[in-house]
């Protein structure tokens, strides 16, 4: 009896090793991507993007098919995700060393963790800004994928945020384009008495509150000081200018939007349905937002006027960054098609149809040179990008710029802040216990 | 030598589901374990072996507890209305004469277990929504301007309105269960304790309460242990915001997988939700061998 309970128990304690040894070992290591090689034109190409639902979704099935008809025995495999789907997706094909061949990256700590861990294919020598493929691009669309001198990532489209407003709510409540954000807070009782939603916003998923605090922030805390603490070894937290600038934000909030402390039961999309209905006389947008705020509902290309959100008059920081960055594609380290997949993204990247993902109803302004023109793009896209390119400086999301734990900690905060339960003082001590957990 | 044959035929037979069970059940929960002690870098998939500190870290996190607080709270309401509310329900319906009638609110009351809980979640959310919803609407119409609000964008009633939504979906169902179980009570012990003068309310105590009693053990513990499982209703409706406050022990686990990449803390979490589902199925095991009411 003895015999067999020790037997039982080796037999356990065995398969629960056999587990762990499991557990410990690291991904499935294969040869590195050689993506200079000539592309041999057979099998299943996978690309992961974030073009799911309309009017984003064919873009990738047009070109796919196209490309499929240019060579019959590739298959393209297209694993389509939104905006939110796409987060959990590739963390859980990483997770499970799956990744596709081609896959969506956002500039910042998200594209910095998929190189550091060796998932991005190194793409200098074809992409280069001396190689043919690389002139075709923006140099700092290229820069911002690049890493330790070195360029991994494929810029698609360029990406800033704006406030979008209603030029004839604007000409009916007598209201001129802010220049300061005093004079924005100022606008909004008068637009209300118009008849108007002054901004029109939804935070049910936290990041778009994290938007506005990330340009604030850009107005009220020196670039230094930020880019100092988006490194939780660096950083402190410790500006006062992010206290002002969580204060601006809070006064937004309360004078400017009608749901107020109840901002957070509000979906994105439905903010950008009221503006897009002529209820709210503005909405803080993407410009890859532009053309479809104008699809579909009362307000027309015509009426939408976009103007980068205003500082502060006393703001410590920089007026004129916006916040914004491009937005891309790496190839897998790990794929055995990884020349094909070069050559596939040469293809998504050609001028043509570069301009057929400028123009409406995309609306996505590439980062190929020459791309986005007064005949390819609408007049509000051409004039976000304008500013973009403008910029001193551009500030990436700040979900993306910091660390995920720290980041989590700015969700949580700018929810709390919405609604109340938490004073600026408590948000930053928030962020800054997340920050030296990170460390 | 025909005792072993059958016996090694048997165990032949069972050999499919063993192993079925060893790889999609016992293994991922050996596994999971074994996560939760590491910290676990996906990128480079580099794994550091920290022994329990993911759990000293996770009794230290206030998220957790206020995961696992909302846990409990949605257990004790889901016990007090989709097992007392619905047993008293089913009484109620079967109490009515009228077979037809019956039959219409059992179906009435059934439907909404129909609907699954991502579109329930999502119909309600909309229900709730502050600027547009019907529930708003509805209390503007009765009160203008004192009852509506932000139903899910506060943390003070967030938590409880998702939890009324699980309500309304789940009720119907526990509704039938019971009112099956009371079909099986023989007609002529309720016949007899009318004829010694009790009432409906007293015949409700006396007769059908003791005699569902196997059926409600089992509904509460079910329903403690569906509790304890909860994610698709939070995902849906508010993610866990407002500021973490209607998170539950699932998502709180998915967040820290999936949004702040700490798997090792998320399988930590797994593992707690483990023992409080096998502590409340070993309840339930328990409870199914007693022995049964018999008439």
């Amino acid at each position: 009896m003895r015999a067999r309970a020790l037997t039982r128990s080796a037999a356990l304690l065995g398969a629960s090793a056999l587990v762990l040894t499991g557990c410990f070992a690291g991904p499935a290591k294969g040869p590195a991507a050689d993506v200079t090689a000539k592309p041999e034109y057979s099998g299943t190409l996978s690309i992961l993007t974030k073009f799911a639902g309309e009017p984003l979704e064919p873009y990738f099935e047009d070109l796919a098919a196209a490309y499929e008809r240019r060579h019959p025995k590739v298959n393209v495999e297209l694993i389509q995700e939104t905006d939110q789907s796409i987060k959990d997706k590739t963390k859980t094909l990483t997770a499970s060393d799956a990744l596709p061949d081609i896959y969506f990256t956002w500039t910042g700590n998200w594209a910095e963790n998929f190189i550091r861990g060796g998932r991005a294919a190194d793409l200098t020598k074809v992409i280069n800004p001396d190689t043919a493929w690389g002139r075709t691009f923006g140099e700092s669309a290229l820069s911002a994928f690049a890493h330790d001198g070195r360029y991994y990532g494929v810029p698609l489209y360029n990406n800033g945020k704006f406030m979008g407003y209603n030029k004839s709510a604007f000409d009916k409540a007598g209201v001129d384009v802010p220049k300061t954000f005093e004079e924005l807070i100022a606008a909004c009782p008068d637009l209300r008495e118009a008849g108007y939603e002054p901004i029109a916003f939804g935070n049910k998923d936290g990041w778009p509150a994290l938007h506005y605090l990330q340009q604030l922030f850009a107005h009220n805390v020196p670039a230094d000081v930020r880019e100092a603490d988006y490194d939780p070894k660096t950083a402190t937290w410790d500006d006062p200018g992010y206290l002002s600038a969580l204060k601006q934000f809070k006064t937004l909030v309360s004078v400017c939007t009608d749901t107020g402390r109840g901002t957070n039961g509000v979906l994105y999309t439905s903010a950008q349905e009221a503006f897009g209905q002529g209820k709210a006389a503005m909405y803080y947008q993407e410009i890859l937002e532009f053309d479809n705020t104008t699809s579909g509902g009362t307000l027309k290309p015509g009426d939408l006027g976009i103007f980068p959100l205003p500082a502060a008059a006393e703001a410590k920081g920089d007026p004129k960054v916006i916040e914004g960055a491009p937005e891309g594609y790496f190839v897998n380290a790990r794929s055995p098609r990884a020349a094909l997949a070069v050559d596939f993204m040469k293809f998504v990247t050609s001028t043509a149809h570069a301009r057929t993902l400028s123009a409406p109803p995309y609306g996505q302004p590439s980062t190929v040179v020459g791309a986005v023109t007064p005949q390819t793009s609408s007049k509000a896209v051409q004039e976000g990008i304008d500013l973009v390119n403008k910029a001193p400086r551009l500030a990436g999301w700040l979900d993306m710029v910091t660390a995920p734990e720290v980041a989590d900690a700015w969700l949580a905060g700018g929810e709390a802040l919405i609604s109340g339960s938490k004073s600026p003082e408590q948000v930053m001590d928030g962020v800054r216990r997340a920050s030296d957990s990170a460390e | 030598m025909r005792t072993l044959y059958r016996r090694a035929a048997g165990l032949a037979w069972t050999v499919p589901a063993l192993v079925l069970l060893a790889v999609f059940v016992y293994l991922p929960l050996v596994q999971n374990f074994g996560y939760s002690t590491l910290t676990w870098d996906i990128y480079s998939g580099s794994q550091q072996f920290v022994g329990l500190d993911n759990y000293r870290d996770l009794f230290a996190d206030p998220v957790f507890w206020t995961s696992f607080t909302n846990n409990l709270r949605y257990a004790l309401l889901s016990v007090v209305f989709q097992v007392f509310g619905a047993l008293l329900l089913a009484a109620l319906v079967e109490s009515i004469r009228s077979t037809r009638w019956q039959r219409a609110l059992r179906t009435i009351y059934f439907i909404p277990s129909a609907i699954s809980l991502t579109v329930a979640g999502l119909l309600f959310y909309f229900v709730y929504e502050p600027n547009l919803g019907l529930l708003n609407h509805a209390l503007e119409a009765v009160a203008p301007g004192t009852f509506d609000h932000a139903w899910l964008g506060q943390e003070s009633t967030a938590m409880t309105a998702v939890i009324a939504m699980s309500q309304w979906q789940g009720f119907g169902y526990s509704t039938l269960l019971f009112a099956v179980a009371i079909q099986r009570i023989p007609a002529e012990l309720h016949e007899a304790a009318a004829l010694d003068g009790a009432g409906p309310v007293r015949r409700f105590f006396q007769v059908t309460l003791p005699l569902v009693r196997e059926m409600t053990g089992l509904m509460v513990l079910v329903t403690v242990s569906g509790a304890f499982q909860v994610f698709n209703e939070v995902m849906v409706m508010t993610s866990g915001g407002p500021d973490n406050s209607t998170h539950v022990l699932g998502t709180w686990l998915y967040r820290n997988g999936f949004v702040r990449n700490d798997f090792g803390h998320a399988a930590a979490i797994g593992t707690v939700i483990f023992v409080v589902t096998l502590t409340v199925a070993m309840a339930q095991l328990w409870f199914t061998r007693r022995r049964r009411v018999e008439w």
